[in-house]
């Protein structure tokens, strides 16, 4: 036998292998948790949970913007909203209120259209507070901008829309009254400060429509005229 | 520790053929080479994941660990370690699979038993450089020998076991 056949046999050794179950069997027993850990179960990693729990809960966020009063995420939609108006200032909460109650109307609106009658007790509680909270901060306000005026027109119509198709008054007496009143104070000084300015003819024409606004008792008209026009 | 159970895996996958064989040839014993080889797995992942002790070349580590298992395991049973031809036939395990029984028959059975009879020193030159293609300079670092006592030794081994299959 030459040394290059001898050399043949032993390499022949190299058929001895281990069986491949108990090959698999061994490295699970000694490296355990690996699959655990790494493979299949990716989650189990603290960085991929938080990312996991912080997916969800913008999934969750996203879900809950479009959730109706009576619903199970629209308490998560207000607290984000309650969240969101900590950061805005008093002079920008009247709009910002005026914003959340029109919100309100539309969603009252909704559940009147779907004729979905769990959701209306609710719907009518959201809206009256909503509207009460935004004559507190208006009156608290004392300003009035053109904003504020479209914002409070567009709140009158989704009110009276709303009204309509329920067949009831929404918001209490007191809280009409205060919203009224806030108008009317708003409104009576724009047409003393509009009656000491020197005027175009397009605002003689504008402050007398809007003293015969308020003298027929309608305020929000008066103040929206004024305001609307100037430039 | 994620990092380096995966390093240890493939560690494991690289070497688990060459130390079963490596041990097996030494105990003759599917068994107790399967339960000597997962030992010097489970001796090295500790040292490894602990990081006591700086492991510089994990072959060389490994085979350390498996040889010093050998030992024990001859010692604690008391049995003659089978490293010389002088020291007779190596033992037959009466639980060998069906493989291996074919294999007694073959050529392979004859250098395996051949291999077997050999002193420690010629079956870990042959295994190392012949079965494991480890370079000469690598096999040299394992025995603790030059380069040069290497290859002699390595052919010295080689006549051995010539010697030892013609003697069948």
């Amino acid at each position: 036998m030459t040394e290059n056949e001898l050399i043949g046999k032993i390499r022949k050794l190299r058929q001895i292998k281990p069986r491949k179950d108990w090959v698999v069997l061994t490295k699970s027993q000694i490296l355990g948790e690996e699959k655990m850990d790494v493979s299949l179960f990716p989650f189990f990693k603290p960085v991929y949970a938080g990312l996991f729990l912080f997916l969800i809960l913008i999934g969750l966020l996203e879900f809950s913007f479009a959730a109706l009063p009576g619903e199970l995420l629209f308490p998560l939609k207000r607290i984000v909203e309650k969240t969101q108006a900590i950061f805005v200032s008093e002079e920008e909460k009247p709009k910002m209120n005026l914003e959340l109650a029109n919100k309100r109307l539309e969603e009252l609106n909704q559940i009147a259209e779907k004729n979905e009658v769990k959701k209306l007790a609710p719907a009518m509680n959201e809206v009256q507070a909503s509207i009460s909270e935004t004559a507190k901060n208006l009156v608290k306000s004392k300003k009035i901008d053109r904003e504020t005026i479209e914002k409070s027109l567009e709140l009158a119509k989704n009110k009276e829309k709303a009204e309509k198709s329920l067949g009831i008054n929404i918001g209490s007496e007191e809280t009409e009254e205060s919203l009224n009143d806030f108008y009317k104070t708003q409104a009576e000084y724009l047409i003393g400060d509009f009656k000491n300015r020197t005027l175009t003819d397009e605002g003689k024409i504008a402050l007398e429509n809007a003293e015969k606004e308020f003298e027929a008792g309608n305020y929000l008209e008066a103040l929206t005229i004024l305001i609307l026009s100037q430039p | 520790m994620a990092n380096l159970r995966k390093i240890f895996s493939k560690i494991y996958d690289r070497y688990i053929n060459k130390i079963y064989r490596f041990i097996f040839f030494k105990v003759n014993s599917q068994e107790i080479a399967q339960d000597l080889t997962s030992e010097t797995f489970l001796k090295t992942w500790e040292t490894y994941r602990n990081g006591n002790q700086e492991i510089e070349n994990i072959q060389a580590y490994l085979y350390k660990t498996a040889r010093n298992l050998v030992i024990d395991f001859y010692r604690e049973k008391g049995k003659a370690k089978i490293v010389s031809a002088d020291l007779g036939r190596p033992i037959s395990d009466p639980r060998q699979n069906l493989e291996e029984k074919a294999m007694l028959t073959s050529d392979v059975n004859i250098i395996r038993k051949a291999l077997a009879g050999l002193s420690e020193d010629y079956q870990n030159v042959i295994i190392w450089h012949y079965l494991d293609d480890l370079p000469i300079p690598e096999v040299a670092n394992l025995l603790g020998r030059t380069e040069e006592a290497t290859r002699v030794l390595l052919s010295r081994a080689l006549q051995a076991l010539r010697a030892s299959i013609n003697s069948e």
